[in-house]
């Protein structure tokens, strides 16, 4: 239609190519968005970013307590459940109080108050963040997803310890008190789907 | 399982049926309002008590919900006080003083001067360099002296307000000690409740007033609760926030505190409140069709009173047994923080 | 004075053969469904964008008048209007969809088909003398992308959304109340309007990037490249690099919603505040996407009506480099109060306020240009001034919001609202006016009426400040955003708002009063009708524009560096 004459091909190759450019920078974005979600996991998993607990080894814990001093610090337990999750979970105890670079044990009870087998799974973090890479999990329940049967009570451990190194960082300066939060969350479950909240 | 249990289960379950009939809030919206009403108090006898302050639960004998200060912690109308509309609340927390100061004397006056500095020279040109006054345009495009200061000029007020602002963040970000006394709330759709941990596990459930009650006990409507978030005056709080469904915010804007709950995760900040009173706060994070219907109360007790309501709760108070003993794993605040 | 229109006579070279060839017009299907013109597609997202004004302005029109009184008036009636139950929830789940569409359609489809697709598209081409756009028909692509994504949006209205017609999860989109927290197609149509219309935007920047850095006309270096066309290719890189991240999220939201993902689901180790995140690593250039094409459009109205080439142009160019570059550091203050740590706020707090120093410099440049100058207040230039000073008002209260400590009152409180209507609704929209009166005689060949502008203006100007100023009060008091009903305190400032939107309301018909006049009786307009100040190549050519111009390319030469300081001699 146009009665202009048509741009030569050299300039429309440049076009093109000026175009592909600036398209496979977008490309690359989404590309980049995509990626987001594992790299903030291993960002968190890294640097403790938004109290993300790290998960330590034998040999890290044993380091640890060789560096004990002996100091102290209050910890204390937290769980919630979420919407539609029929478990009731709670920490046996809601403080503790242990020995930087020990390891100690502490446990959560979970009891299933439904009618049929329930899939859990527990999402986490600490408070306050800052403590979140020096608060290492050598076992946890978390680790994995846990079923129970109607009815069923179980108790459930988490291993951990606090690494001294927290003592030598300024952002953990004055800290009295760590709180170590689990959400209980419903697993996916096509057999017992979560029920369709009816607003 | 524990009796309290029981009674707490009971007591939520009795809390969310009147949540789901709780037209009530909405006595506005007409029809529905009327018939809905009735179902909500038989269903939930518990919180259709709770709806009215004046008559306290049975167990609750010895606390009476405290009488809002016209005023304080809540917002002021114009007609009430014109000059106090225009800003912010009165703050009850040392960091909201803070902050305040911070706004009033720093950010305000220079965000003032600086407007009224371009307006001031826009009406300068407007009059000095208006076609008829100046009818030949000069060419300058250039001045690298005035170019650098209005560069470098910014850059210091820039770094003076930084100054206080670093500061209030280091302060808002003052970890809790040990011993602080800690509520953890949570975001449901659309209602908060209250665990104390610490207190023997005491859970509160808080719904919103509808206008009536709201009116009858004296407290502003879409404000007042049923049950309120009761806590210490004057000693450290840990404030835990969590929400079970989608993200909601705890806000209380007289305490100058804001946290979102967001599922899946805990958030916690430091309060203290100075002194005792009743500061009203509302969800400050889109939640779905009742947002605006979930607000929060902090009733702030010196802590003789605040222990006797958790006494009136059947809750201890760290280091005492709880009054109705429960199942010894049923029992965390058995185990007090050392 | 050498550097008038008149100084650049190329066209009219070429005399009358070459007007034929220009004006031949495709027949009426051809030439507005399948149009390659950039002139064609220029006007048809300019009244596009006038149609999704006046929906998203009727939508805030119903919010206002809800929020006249404290208590619910009207919203129940409207969710019966629009298909849904006759009760609570769903009265009040239409609240959250209207503040929802209002958000999206004026970010969405207003503002940046506006300043991007409208003047863009119009102008890009014509100021740097380029016959089009590098890829026409791709740009006819990017109009009806937009268009698809703004049906899909009103679809969206009539179409279950969890506790009623419509998605109310608000413009963010925050998971998991988009997820887990709404049932129903609503918000999937509402995610799917965000990919079409930003697949067409994002295809629009490749659009200008190429055009820009490979049309310009012969001479027309990038030092030499007015304002305009510098703040377009800057927001194109803007959207470029942003919208492909919101494109990332939705999608995820999507398939989180429908197909079993975790991507924000704790449940399956999911993070709600990742998304948050991704939408404001998008969020916040977006907003800089929004406003610069309006510096831009200033720029060249200040220069234009002082007779004087725009101050500090390298300063000017660069600023707006700065600020987008520096946009994509900051988004982290969109989301002070989600539980970051300590560090992480003291470090957004300052990135955030750094962005001050080039809005400053921009601010200042423009009064420099006015100094000395010869003023003329015709309707763009006085709807300029409004821009400068409400787009300071709004920037100073962005220096207020960009201390943590400080949004952890103010933030998702009407303070915020008032902030970012400050520079949207005054700084945008009065850019937009400015632009379209500016530019209105080009494009339409006819002249408006100076009075009904004027008028327009007073009357936004009053209308406007008087719905947004209060709500700082009110976002002060605590008030917080996104609420259909208040305690009684803050009945006050709520009736003066809406006050202020049954003036600003009034004052538009003053605008389409205009356009209608100009276009039925309005004076013929000359090739330049704004004198020896307007200097940009689109003031060479007639009013319209033939259908294809500058067949054979205008040369720049030192002599048309309007923006240059040497004096110029013919």
């Amino acid at each position: 239609m146009a009665s202009i004459a048509p741009p030569s091909p050299d300039a429309s190759r440049r076009n093109l190519r000026t175009g592909a450019f600036a398209f496979a920078g977008a490309l690359a974005m989404l590309g980049l968005g995509y990626a987001s979600v594992p790299l903030y996991r291993l960002f968190c998993q890294v640097t403790g970013f938004g109290g993300t607990t790290m998960i330590a080894s034998e040999s890290k814990a044993q380091r640890a307590a060789a560096a004990a001093t002996g100091q102290k610090i209050s910890i204390r337990f937290d769980a919630t459940t979420a919407m539609g999750m029929p478990w009731t979970f709670r920490p046996t105890q809601a403080t503790d109080t242990v020995t930087i670079g020990e390891r100690d044990i502490a446990t959560y009870t979970a009891r299933n108050d439904s009618e049929f087998p329930i899939t859990g799974v527990a999402s986490f973090n600490v408070e306050p963040e800052q403590a979140g890479k020096y608060f290492n999990k050598i076992q946890c329940f978390c680790f994995t997803e846990q079923t129970l049967a109607p009815g069923q009570e179980v108790t459930m451990p988490v291993l951990y310890f606090v690494d001294p190194a927290m003592l030598d960082d300024p952002n953990m300066k004055g800290v009295e008190q760590i709180t170590l939060s689990y959400t209980f969350h419903r697993a996916e479950d096509p057999v017992n789907p979560v029920p369709e909240r009816n607003n | 399982m524990g009796q309290r249990d029981t009674r707490m289960k009971k007591l939520f379950l009795a809390a969310v049926a009147a949540g789901l009939a709780a037209f009530a809030p909405l006595s506005a919206v007409a029809q529905d309002a009327a018939p809905a009403a009735p179902v909500a108090a038989e269903a939930a006898p518990a919180a259709a008590a709770a709806a009215d302050p004046a008559a306290p639960a049975a167990e609750a004998s010895a606390y009476t919900p405290m009488a809002p200060t016209k005023g304080k912690g809540m917002p002021t109308s114009y007609q009430d006080d014109p000059a106090k509309s225009l800003t912010f609340q009165d703050q009850y927390s040392a960091n909201g003083e803070y902050a305040l100061w911070m706004h009033d004397m720093i950010l305000l006056p220079v965000i003032t001067a600086i407007s009224l500095l371009v307006l001031g020279l826009l009406l300068y040109v407007v009059i000095r360099f208006n076609r008829k006054a100046n009818p030949v345009a000069s060419k300058t495009t250039h001045n690298t002296a005035i170019e650098v200061i209005w560069t470098i000029v910014p850059v210091i007020i820039l770094v003076i307000i930084a100054v206080p602002s670093i500061t209030l963040l280091a302060r808002q970000y003052e970890t809790p000690p040990a011993d602080a006394v800690t509520i953890k709330a949570t975001g449901y759709q659309w209602y908060w409740g209250y665990e104390y941990p610490d207190h023997g596990g005491i859970e509160v459930i808080s719904n919103m007033l509808d206008e009536a009650a709201a009116l009858k006990a004296g407290e502003p409507h879409q404000l007042a609760v049923d049950k309120r978030m009761v806590v210490p005056a004057g000693v450290p709080l840990r404030i835990q926030t969590t929400a079970s469904d989608v993200i909601h915010a705890f806000a209380v804007p007289s305490l100058w505190f804001k946290m979102d709950a967001v599922p899946g995760r805990l958030n916690e900040k430091l309060l203290t409140i100075k002194e005792p009173g009743v500061y009203y706060g509302q969800c400050s994070e889109l939640c779905g069709a009742r947002h605006g219907y979930m607000p929060i109360v902090v009733e702030a007790l010196p802590p003789a009173e605040f222990a006797a309501w958790v006494k009136s709760q059947g809750g201890a108070m760290p280091g005492e047994a709880a009054e109705a003993a429960p199942a010894a794993e049923a029992a965390p605040a058995a185990a007090p923080a050392a | 004075m050498a550097t008038t229109a008149e100084g650049f006579d190329i066209h009219h070279d070429h005399g009358h053969d070459a007007h034929d060839h220009a004006d031949h017009k495709p027949g009426f299907f051809a030439r507005w469904f399948m149009s390659t013109n950039h002139k064609d597609i220029g006007t048809m997202y300019l009244i596009f964008a006038i149609i999704a004004g006046i929906v998203g302005g009727a939508i805030s029109g119903i919010m206002r008048v809800e929020l006249a009184e404290p208590g619910i008036q009207y919203l129940q009636w409207w969710a019966q209007f629009m298909g849904g139950a006759n009760d609570v929830n769903t009265a009040l789940h239409m609240w959250n969809v209207f503040i929802t569409a209002h958000g999206l359609i004026m970010v969405f489809f207003m503002v940046m088909p506006a300043m991007i697709g409208g003047f863009g598209n119009w102008f890009v081409p014509l100021m740097i003398g380029a016959p089009d756009m590098a890829f026409p028909r791709m740009n006819n692509v990017s109009f009806w992308l937009t268009v698809a994504g703004f049906f899909s949006l009103l679809f969206s209205l009539f179409v279950p959304g969890g506790t009623g017609p419509g998605a109310g999860t608000g413009w963010t989109v925050y998971a998991p109340l988009s997820t887990t927290g709404s049932v129903g197609p609503a918000v999937d149509f509402a995610i799917f309007s965000l990919h079409l219309a930003g697949a067409g935007s994002i295809l629009g920047a490749t659009n200008f990037i190429t055009t820009i850095f490979n049309m310009r006309a012969p001479g027309m270096t990038l030092h030499k490249m007015p304002l305009f066309v510098w703040s377009v290719l800057v927001t194109a890189f803007l959207l470029l690099l942003a919208l492909p991240v919101l494109a990332a999220a939705i999608t995820m939201l999507l398939t989180d919603r429908n197909f079993g993902t975790t991507f924000f689901t704790p449940a399956g180790g999911g993070d709600p505040v990742l998304y948050q995140h991704l939408f404001w690593f998008f969020g916040h250039p977006e907003v800089y996407i929004m406003i610069l094409p309006g510096f831009g459009m200033i720029s060249q109205i200040v220069a234009t009506f002082s007779r004087k080439p725009v101050f500090g142009y390298l300063g000017m160019a660069y600023a707006m480099v700065a600020i987008g570059v520096v946009g994509f550091i900051v988004w982290a203050h969109h989301m002070y109060t989600v539980g970051l740590d300590v560090n992480t706020k003291m470090y957004f707090t300052a990135a955030t306020m750094v962005i001050a120093v080039p809005t400053g410099v921009k601010i200042f440049s423009w009064i420099a240009t006015m100094w000395g100058g010869s003023l003329e207040f015709k309707s763009p230039m006085v709807w300029s001034l409004g821009f400068i000073f409400l787009f300071t008002v709004g920037g100073v209260t962005g220096v207020v919001l960009a201390n943590g400590g400080i949004d952890d009152n103010l933030h998702d409180t009407y303070y915020v609202v008032a902030h970012f209507h400050y520079v949207l609704s005054m700084g945008a929209v009065f850019s937009m006016f400015a632009g379209f009166y500016y530019w209105f005689p080009k494009m339409s060949g006819r002249m408006h009426s100076e009075l009904l502008s004027h008028l327009h203006f007073w009357t936004f100007f009053i209308g406007v400040n008087v719905i947004f100023f209060p709500q700082h009060f009110l976002g002060m008091q605590g008030m917080p955003r996104r609420y259909p009903d208040y305690a009684e305190a803050y009945t006050y400032w709520h009736q003066i708002s809406t006050l202020g939107y049954y003036i600003m309301a009034g004052s538009m018909l003053f605008f389409f009063v205009n356009i209608l006049y100009a276009l039925a009786a309005g004076k013929k307009a000359a090739a330049n009708p704004w004198g020896e100040g307007a200097t940009t190549l689109e003031w060479t050519l007639p009013s319209p524009p033939p259908y294809h111009q500058f067949e054979t390319l205008p040369v720049i030469t030192d002599a048309h560096d309007y923006h240059d300081h040497r004096p110029v001699t013919a």
